[in-house]
């Protein structure tokens, strides 16, 4: 007989755990042009392209404390100085991408969850965490357990994309605000 | 033949019981999950309130001084969020020995029987024959762990850990003061972990009481979307009787760690080698080539699988 069966067996009767759930949650909730739509409906917005200086960058990681780096291709930009950015932070497995809307005076219009691969913390995505953001500006404290109250279960969720928009905030109050036309930059 | 039959009978209730738990699982659609980088080390990540996770552990202790020695362990456990910071858990421990001379040092073995075989698990009384296997149900494991600060959202996180274990190879209570500091985006995690343990093995002729005292610590760095890897270090004391006041083993191990985490499931694989250790009378039997046996090994591994449901 042989002397393993028992721990070998257990481990292989868990294994069928695995497999027996038929559930997939959604990856990927939004794109980035709709985004857009959703946060600023019927107003034209282009993609624009600039650069962030080696400065700036430095302040932005002091500021929010994020490693992960600024991608430098996901801005929109409206005619009267509003802006939706996509940016991603760290998840618990993979990247949470998300759309941040701030409109002309500097205010945050709205946040939206692109994508979301993570097996707890889907929280964020509910319009009440959400909505803690809108109307709050760079001068805001927008910590978490601060300003952004945390969810309980989402707590990396939370912070980190906390993080990121204390990060889009510092960005626009250094830079965007003063970025207002669609003039070459 | 009624051993075979008994084993038959318990396997077949450990299949059952799994299945049940599968069903479960797919009844519910949201997977949640609290996971372990690490394969000895316990950190802060712990079930949300009212979640539940299935866990397997499959641990082998393999390597003796000669001859062989594998002890495996499983541990079936369901862990449970009581509230966003205490998290509850049972297991259902399994163990299979197959220990053939292993032993060399001339304190554990007769002059006329030099490799004898021994080590954890084997009772005392096969120690002169060739030989010596067994298997089965163990026991069982309650286990309570309290985060008090949460290292997400404190510079340090700091936990306590308690487990009492009742089985056929020993009774036990363990204790541990978990402290875990997370960097760089939360993807680098170094823990370490002060471990207390009264034990009684039971699998001698006689009860043997001693105190481990450990320290376990390490890194994990997230390398990949869901790929973490890192390095785990034990510093293993044995004290005898329920006192500090005789050391018998101090030992080192050191050896890496690999983690895969997905949505519905996770997947850690570490292993960790015996640098070297000492005995001291009266457990210097035990010993031999600068090493610690008894239930060590030159190499030990680890399989665990999470499965939030």
């Amino acid at each position: 007989m042989l002397p393993f069966r028992l721990p070998i067996a257990a481990s292989l009767s868990l294994a069928l755990l695995g497999g027996v759930s038929h559930t997939v949650i959604a990856k990927t909730y939004m794109s980035a042009e709709e985004a857009v739509q959703v946060i600023f409906p019927g107003k034209y917005f282009s993609k624009v392209t600039f650069e962030i200086s080696g400065e700036i960058h430095q302040k932005l990681k002091k500021l929010s404390g994020i490693h992960h780096p600024l991608s430098p291709n996901q801005f929109w930009l409206a005619g009267d100085g509003s802006w939706v950015i996509i940016d991603e932070v760290v998840g618990k497995h993979e990247m949470i991408t998300y759309a941040l809307g701030i409109d002309a005076i500097g205010q945050i219009k709205d946040i939206h969850i692109l994508q979301y691969n993570e097996t707890y913390g889907h929280q964020v995505r509910e319009k009440y965490w959400r909505t803690q953001f809108v109307g709050k500006n760079a001068q805001n404290n927008l910590r978490l357990n601060e300003d952004i109250q945390n969810i309980s279960g989402a707590t990396l969720s939370c912070k980190h994309v906390t993080d990121g928009v204390r990060r889009l905030m510092g960005l626009h109050a250094l830079l965007l605000f003063k970025l207002n036309s669609h003039d070459p930059m | 033949m009624k051993s075979q039959k008994l084993h038959q009978k318990l396997l077949r209730s450990m299949v059952f019981g799994t299945a049940c738990l599968g069903i479960m699982a797919q009844s519910i659609s949201l997977v949640q999950a609290g996971e372990g980088n690490f394969g000895w080390i316990y950190g802060l990540d712990l079930q949300p309130q009212g979640k539940w996770e299935a866990e397997q552990r499959l641990q082998l202790t393999r390597g003796h001084a000669a001859g062989t020695y594998d002890y495996w362990q499983g541990r079936s456990e369901l862990e449970y969020g009581l509230t966003s910071n205490i998290q509850l858990a049972g297991y259902l421990n399994t163990y299979a020995i197959n220990s053939a001379k292993n032993y060399t040092n001339v304190d554990a073995c007769a002059s006329s029987v030099n490799p004898c075989t021994g080590g954890y698990g084997v009772s005392g009384i096969h120690n002169s024959d060739p030989s010596y296997s067994a298997s089965g149900i163990d026991g069982v494991s309650l286990e309570a762990i309290w985060r008090i600060t949460n290292p997400l959202t404190a510079p340090v996180g700091l936990g306590l850990y308690f487990e009492p274990t009742f089985g056929h190879l020993k009774d036990a209570v363990e204790a541990r003061v978990i402290v875990q500091s997370n960097f760089l985006d939360d993807r680098l995690q170094l823990v370490g972990n002060l471990v207390l343990e009264a034990e009684k093995l039971k699998f001698d002729e006689e009860p043997i009481e001693e105190i481990v005292l450990d320290f376990v610590g390490g890194f994990s760095y997230r390398v990949a979307p869901n790929w973490s890897l890192g390095l785990e270090y034990r510093f293993h004391n044995d004290f005898d009787g329920f006192s500090f006041a005789s050391q018998t083993q101090r030992a080192h191990f050191l050896g890496p760690n690999v983690h895969y985490a997905h949505q519905k499931f996770w997947v850690t694989l570490a292993m960790r080698t015996q640098l070297g250790g000492d005995c001291w009378s009266p457990g210097d039997a035990e010993c031999s080539d600068g090493m610690v046996w008894d239930s060590h090994g030159r190499n030990e591994y680890m399989l665990k699988v999470g499965l939030p449901f």
